[in-house]
């Protein structure tokens, strides 16, 4: 599958007031290491996951994260 | 440190490490065969170094050993993924290496010694910590 998840972290951490990856990693409740896989690119999280994110960022889960579905035909 | 040089340094170390791993398995088998105890101490010694050395700065230092043997509940959903990853990555080489020993030790009509054992044991444990070294650029 193509499908690919894009998000915002990176600006959203900028407008909060630069927040850094471990101080989001610790709200969202996972390592620094799994935070900077996600903003990547590299690693797309699981729905709670995505959910602890958006809250810590303080917005909602679309705001952070967008979906594109596999283009077919 | 660039993220590609700090995965050659790794790959460099899980290379080392096993190497260092079998080279004690041949010397003991060797010196077993030659009856050649003072050969046997002093290069099973200098094997044994390079093996702890290697040991300690690509799995102790960069927190691999201590990330594969972690309980679940420690990790995150991301690094249950990699470890598991790692996990079944690890049997399946695992399970070519000892089919392959059993195939030669049955080949030479030889028999399995406890060295032999307790080095199949500790590359169980390396094994996934090495996936991880030779596949991820950070951890």
């Amino acid at each position: 599958m193509n499908d690919k998840i894009n998000n915002k972290i990176r600006r959203w951490r900028f407008e909060r007031d630069e927040m850094t990856q471990e101080e989001l990693a610790t709200r969202a409740g996972v390592t620094r290491q799994t935070i900077i896989a996600i903003e990547a690119g590299k690693y797309a999280p699981s729905l709670m996951l995505a959910y602890r994110i958006a809250t810590a960022l303080g917005v909602s889960l679309d705001e952070v994260f967008q979906y594109f579905p596999e283009e077919t035909g | 440190m660039k993220p590609e040089k700090t995965t050659k340094n790794r790959r460099v170390g899980v290379i080392i490490t096993i190497l260092s791993l079998c080279a004690m398995v041949i010397i003991f088998e060797f010196c077993k065969i030659n009856r050649n105890v003072t050969l046997f101490i002093a290069t099973e010694i200098i094997a044994l170094i390079i093996f702890l050395v290697s040991f300690a700065l690509t799995f102790i230092k960069t927190g691999l050993w201590q990330f594969t043997h972690k309980s679940l509940k420690k990790l995150d959903e991301r690094e249950i993924a990699l470890t598991s990853k790692s996990l079944r990555i690890a049997y399946a080489i695992f399970t070519v290496v000892i089919l392959f020993l059993l195939l030669s030790l049955a080949i030479f009509n030889a028999a399995i010694d406890v060295v032999l054992v307790a080095a199949l044991i500790l590359l169980a444990h390396i094994l996934p910590a090495s996936v991880i070294a030779w596949t991820e650029n950070e951890e």
